[in-house]
């Protein structure tokens, strides 16, 4: 018996209504999502600094070309601000007790040194660090010891090209104070310009207009008289190191980046003074590095302005750049950094291993500058118990270690890379900002070879499983790498194109048409020519030919797998994992670990891609709360909002305007003051504030007082982008009282001081005029309200499948009744004719179980025989009507709608399949095998074919993706029972992809004959008769002919979609020219159907395994859930709206709406139902009455700004 | 800003001109990968019919342009905006511009004497 309830006996405690998700990629956002949108509190678990995983490292996305951090980031920031989500990055699970309903779990948190309630992502700590590499430290002192400068033993002296010509840019004055200066006439003997004055016993003086003021005086002051001071250094109140950046940055402004030494000092005073190390000196000639001492750390070459110094020159031990594990190690970055620049949190982490000021108590530069004082180095690492009732572990994979196959030279050559620092070369936020260069010499290439299978499929390196994504992944590279620079030429070197996901193929083509040459070869061995850096590869060609191929770069396509630390998390979480460290599951609850309670997500179980990845992710945060439905609501904040203060349009306009500062980040170009002046004088501003950090909490706090101080009806922001915190200073206004459309923001950072550095006085008139904008568009602004719907908390299914079935028991289980409607008599869809899983459980057994627990359970409603005729509404509030066999019609009401229409095996009629016995398909097979008689076949030979029909324009276009694992599946069942028999598998491209490989493997071993063949070029010869069949195909392993004689013939004839046409129009749905459904996006909304509330499982999406239906299935209830759970659904309030007294009727919104929302109603007036409306304002743009309106984008709003724009 | 570039109007875009711009572009998503369907499309169709407009008063279809991006591609952006305003400088000041120059230097000759 087989179990369906995937988590554990009843217990009579009440379980925690919260979820611990481990792992912060796709995966774990996606599943916290859906658990913190259905009343479930989330603490979510990242061990990297900041959330996004893998897919934040991807330029673009197949088969769309999506661009991945455009996709993703959305779904950060929802994240980072969901009430119900607890982030605890940089922070990792220690241990777990309990069980399923009832974890505590231990998190330790490794210390950031940056407080992130605290930080305002500014980036300031980072821009001013001086620290680039690793550094040497100096020995600590011993106990009682003081700290003591070492002096240099070895020295190395730094010249230009020509002799020094001090530059006094932006000088800084030093003084020598009388009370302290002890005589010495250090500084007199430091001094290069002759500027000081002294003798024996005398106190020196510095003479102003001969010094440049290079501060050589300054470090050769001894410490214990610091006699020396400074003065007219701008930023020195905050430390000396922010006055070093600051002059720096001044001089770099005007100075061209690869002078000679301009002895301005700055790198003497920062080794010296800010490093406390000493080893720097000006010398006539430049400067005197004392190699020996310096501690490498690259503080000195980044201050300096002219770019003089290089790292190589001032210390005697190897430069350890710090990397950038984000760029996958091609550059560097500070030990203050943000992990990435959409990272959420935008908080910085200090490095422990590289920051000088916790290594040597030297520095403290960032903290200095931070104007919220969020840095703390005394910061420790904690620890916190969260108590959860279900865990899922999404830790995600990482990339295999090309260094493991040798005959690649990955880590010898160096311009050898793999494919994921590839995407980082195509990426516009990478390393090189999208060029695609040779790492070895920053050459454009020309001739790119990706290498297929690097780690995957390969049983030498213990990675026998298909990785799944590559191929897909290598084509896109291609084809991008083509998009950037249409004179690469790329070559793939593939064993099998495994193009088996929705729309792949038709992928596949366009990148072959955008002339990428694929080659069906495996790559031998690359060498390199020392001296070009090119790169030789060798292969044995489809003819058996051995082939030698230059090119200038190679790309190993890695695969997948399971890091170390992920195996030894999963020991601690006590769950098993496979030899690969792929998590365990059960075909029928493919998202249930060994241990009750824990759940996995992505590719942990399985190598996948993104679309899968999110359908398992949503899946996993189904199975995880279904047992939790009870604690449902126990544990999130809702929140409270006070009464809306009501503003008429004709009250009088009061405006507040802040222009932010963001730290330096636009105060350092733009005139902030003079904005803020400026501001004060438009029309309908009676507030004006210039915040040092507008987002900060105390700053929201503030504004919260000021608006009801200053009884404010309106609020414009002039900082940063609206896409990130637009919705944070919408929610302030909420919080003081007034309607949330009445905000303005324009973006003066991202688009004005950020992109205009160079140009300050027009950055300054530039946030002006936007400043004006956002002011004039405030003043045309009104409140918008955002309606309310109630929800009925029952699920609609259409389609009694597995998929169905799964979701009807999944959605009764999280509490709510179910309205499964099915056409046939009985349910269970492509399943009844279907026998057994690939690991060899039977379908019927667990049919009968799931039947039963579905007809006993009162909140599900079964209608056999029945169909869907009328369908309206909208989300959270549908009414359907269902025609039953009597032919009596049912009408009933339900929140949301799950289309589960499936796919059968397609039966074209092709090689007298239909017309003689001895043809049959692969299904037919399947069952056949369980039924017949043993004698006959003992000795019998059968040929599959594959992809009869499939792939294939003249029947199903598309690849069925499901008939190479049932060959192989079938295939080895046969020889199981039969080890005399014989089978030929023909085959085009095997498409066992991920753990079917292991399969497809074991299928090999056990003596089934695999035969390529080709629809263009090696066509095979088939004929099928009553007395059997004769197949002449070349075999291209052996290049000869071979003839065939076999009692059967199989057919791997694919799967079409069921009919679902009228379905389809009724739902106002889409599907594609093969007739699935459509998804809302092809990568993050798998099982969203375009129309709010609609969602869809299983095989109606597209070919798929019965385990693939369950888990999408589990998914599309999560999915449901987040609507369902709810009592009442707000909407939007910028939505279109009719005003009838000028609609005609003229049907030009009806057709022009992507949606297909508006409609005619009664009145005789086009209406749009404000809960389907998306805000696109293309029905707006379209209307010729010029009817319809939406909220915030009214031609009034628009016309403002352009007027304003142009004043 | 706009949700989307199907919202924007020939009549918005005119209204532009009308208030003094020398150039108008318009960006939208990438084609095919529109966040609303085909909103881009839409806009491209009324941007192809305002070239019309401009060329019959005689403000040249040169000074409005539809590009197409994606969120990711900001140095392309630059480099767009960097090229239409070429083309712009160019072209000179739009005809409206020349027409009230001409009228205000006018005006404010007069308020000298």
């Amino acid at each position: 018996m087989t179990t369906i309830m995937e988590n554990p006996e009843k217990s009579t405690v009440q379980p925690t209504g919260s979820v611990m998700v481990i792992g912060g990629g796709i995966s774990g956002m996606q599943s916290s999502l859906d658990l913190a949108n259905s009343g479930i509190k989330v603490y979510l678990v990242e061990s990297s600094p900041a959330i996004g995983g893998k897919m934040a490292q991807l330029d673009k996305t197949f088969p769309t070309n999506d661009c991945s951090m455009c996709i993703v980031s959305p779904k950060l920031v929802e994240v980072g601000r969901h009430k119900n989500i607890e982030l605890l990055t940089h922070s990792e699970v220690k241990s777990l007790a309990g069980e399923a309903g009832n974890f505590t779990a231990t998190v330790v948190s490794h210390a950031r040194y940056v407080d992130v309630d605290v930080c305002t992502g500014c980036g300031l700590c980072e821009l001013v660090c001086p620290v680039t590499h690793k550094s040497y430290f100096p020995k600590p002192p011993g106990e009682g010891e003081e700290k003591k400068k070492i002096r240099a033993r070895e020295k190395n002296s730094i010249s230009g090209s020509s002799t020094i010509v001090p530059s006094s840019l932006s000088k800084w004055t030093f003084t020598v104070s009388e009370d302290d200066c002890s005589a010495c006439g250090l500084c007199f003997r430091s001094c290069l310009q002759e500027a000081i004055t002294w003798q024996k016993k005398e106190k020196a003086v510095i003479d102003q207009d001969k010094c440049t003021g290079c501060g050589a005086c300054f470090t050769a002051c001894p410490e214990k008289f610091s006699a020396i001071t400074i003065s007219d250094a701008p930023e020195l109140e905050k430390s000396l190191g922010a006055a070093v950046n600051e002059r720096s940055l001044v001089m770099r402004k005007e100075l061209a980046e690869d002078g000679d030494c301009i002895r301005c000092g700055l790198c003497v005073i920062t080794c010296d003074k800010v490093m406390e190390i000493g080893a720097l000196k000006m010398v006539k000639e430049g400067i005197e590095a004392g190699v020996d001492i310096c501690q490498v750390c690259g503080g000195c070459v980044s201050v300096c302005p002219v770019g003089f110094l290089d790292i190589k020159s001032v210390g005697n031990r190897e430069p350890r750049l710090l990397l950038n594990s984000f760029n996958e190690e091609l550059d560097g970055r500070k030990p203050v950094n943000i992990h990435y620049p959409q990272a959420v949190p935008r908080v910085p982490t200090i490095d422990e291993e590289s920051c000088v000021r916790l290594n040597s108590g030297a520095c403290g530069t960032c903290q200095s500058v931070c104007g919220v004082g969020a840095i703390h180095y005394d910061h420790l690492e904690t620890e916190k118990e969260i108590t959860a009732g279900s865990v899922i572990f999404s830790p995600g994979i990482e990339v295999f270690n090309a260094q493991a196959r040798g005959e690649f030279g990955y880590g010898l050559y160096k311009n050898v890379i793999t494919s994921i620092e590839f995407e980082r070369f195509l990426s516009a936020s990478g390393p090189t900002s999208g060029t695609v260069i040779r790492p070895g010499d920053g050459s454009h290439p020309r001739k790119i070879a990706w290498i297929q299978c690097v780690g995957s499929r390969d049983h030498s390196c213990d990675r026998d499983y298909c990785s799944s994504v590559c191929c897909m992944y290598a084509a896109k590279e291609a084809f991008i790498a083509r998009e950037h620079d249409s004179s690469i030429e790329p070559t793939i070197f593939y064993i099998d194109m495994r193009s088996f996901g929705k729309n792949f193929d038709d992928y596949i083509s366009r990148v072959k048409e955008s002339n990428v040459r694929f080659v069906r070869a495996m790559v031998s061995r690359v060498f390199e020519d020392p001296v070009t850096g090119d790169l030789e590869l060798r292969y044995v060609d489809e003819s058996g030919e051995r082939q030698s191929e230059v090119f200038d770069m190679v790309v190993l396509s890695v695969g997948l797998q399971v890091s170390r630390s992920t195996k030894d998390l999963a020991a601690t979480l006590d769950i098993e994992l496979d030899r690969y460290g792929f998590a365990v599951t059960d075909h029928y609850t493919p998202l249930a670990t060994s241990r009750p309670g824990i759940f996995v997500g992505g590719a942990i179980n399985g190598p996948k891609d993104i679309p899968e990845t999110v359908v398992e992710a949503s899946a996993a945060a189904e199975a995880a709360s279904a047992g939790l439905a009870e604690a449902r609501d126990s544990l999130v904040t809702v929140e409270k909002l006070p009464q809306e203060r009501e503003i008429k349009a004709d009250d009088e306009l009061r405006i507040g305007v802040f222009i932010c500062h963001c730290g330096t980040n636009i105060a350092s170009v733009v005139d902030v003051p003079a904005v803020m002046e400026y501001a004060a004088t438009l029309p309908g501003v009676v507030y004006t504030d210039k915040p040092l950090y507008t987002c900060s909490q105390d700053s929201q706090e503030r504004m919260k007082e000021i608006i009801k101080e200053h009884r404010l009806n309106r609020v414009v922001a002039s900082a940063c982008s609206p896409t990130t915190h637009e919705p944070l200073f919408m929610s302030t206004l909420q919080d003081a009282g007034i309607n949330k459309y009445f905000f303005e923001m324009a973006n003066i950072r991202d688009q004005c001081s950020w992109v205009h550095g160079g140009e300050p006085e027009l950055a300054t008139e530039k946030a002006k005029r936007l400043t004006r904008m956002a002011v004039a568009n405030a003043a045309a602004g009104e409140a918008l309200q955002e309606m309310e719907f109630d929800v009925d908390g029952r699920l609609l299914i259409v389609g009694g499948g597995i998929a169905g079935m799964t979701a009807a028991v999944e959605a009764a289980r999280q509490g709510f009744g179910v309205w499964l409607v099915e056409r046939e008599a009985e349910l269970g869809g492509q399943l009844l004719k279907l026998k057994r899983t690939a690991d060899g459980q039977v379908f019927d057994e667990y049919l009968r179980d799931l039947k039963e627990t579905l007809l006993a359970d009162d909140r599900i409603k079964v209608f056999t025989s029945s169909e869907v005729i009328e369908q309206s509404g909208f989300v959270g509030s549908f009414e359907s009507e269902i025609m039953t066999p009597s032919g009596a019609i049912r009408t009933v009401q339900h929140g949301a709608i799950l289309v589960a229409t499936g796919a059968e095996e397609a039966r074209p009629g092709i090689y007298g399949l239909g017309e003689v016995d001895t043809v049959m398909t692969q299904t037919d097979f399947e069952s056949t095998l369980e039924e017949r008689d043993e004698e006959e076949w003992r000795h019998a030979r059968v040929v599959m074919l594959q992809c009869a029909g499939s792939r294939d324009e003249e029947h199903l276009p598309y690849c069925s993706r499901v008939c190479c694992n049932q060959a192989v599946k079938n295939g080895l069942r046969f020889k199981k029972m039969y080890p005399e028999a014989q089978i030929d598998v023909l085959y085009r491209d095997m498409r066992c992809y991920g753990l079917g490989e292991i399969e497809y493997r074991k299928a090999r071993m056990a003596g089934i004959n695999f035969i390529r063949y080709d629809p263009d070029t090696n066509i095979p010869e088939i004929n099928a008769g009553e007395n059997g069949v004769e197949v002449t195909v070349t075999d291209p392993s052996i290049r000869l002919p071979v003839n065939i004689r076999a009692n059967y013939l199989v057919l791997s004839t694919g799967m079409k979609p069921r009919d679902a046409e009228e379905l389809a129009s009724m739902l106002r749905v889409p599907r594609n020219e093969d007739g699935f459904f459509i998804e809302a996006h092809a990568k993050l909304r798998p099982v969203d159907l375009p129309s709010e509330g609609l969602f869809m499982a299983g095989t109606v999406h597209g070919p798929k395994s019965s385990g693939e239906a369950i888990a999408q299935a589990q998914a599309a209830v999560a999915r449901a859930t987040t609507i369902l759970s709810r009592t009442s659904l707000k909407m939007s309030g910028v939505v279109s709206t009719v005003d009838p007294t000028n609609c005609a009727v003229c049907l030009t919104c009806v057709r022009a709406c992507p949606y297909g929302i508006p409609f005619i109603n009664d009145q005789h007036s086009a209406e749009i139902n404000p809960a389907l409306c998306q805000g696109c304002g293309i029905c707006v743009a379209e209307c010729p009455a010029k009817t319809i309106s939406l909220g915030r984008f009214e031609d009034r709003n628009i016309a403002a700004k352009i007027e304003s724009y142009c004043e | 800003m706009l949700p989307c570039t199907g919202r924007i109007d020939e009549a918005l875009l005119l209204k532009a001109f009308e208030n003094g711009a020398d150039g108008v572009m318009v960006v939208g998503c990438l084609e095919g990968d529109c966040h609303y369907v085909n909103g881009n499309i839409r806009a491209r169709a009324r941007v192809e019919r305002v070239y019309g407009i401009l060329e019959t008063i005689n403000i040249g279809p040169d000074r409005i342009r539809m590009y197409n991006l994606s969120a990711g591609e900001g140095s392309k952006f630059a480099a767009y905006a960097n090229e239409f305003v070429e083309q712009i400088l160019e072209l000179g000041p739009s005809p409206i511009n020349v027409a009230r120059t001409s009228t205000d230097g006018i005006t404010s000759q007069e308020e000298a004497a």
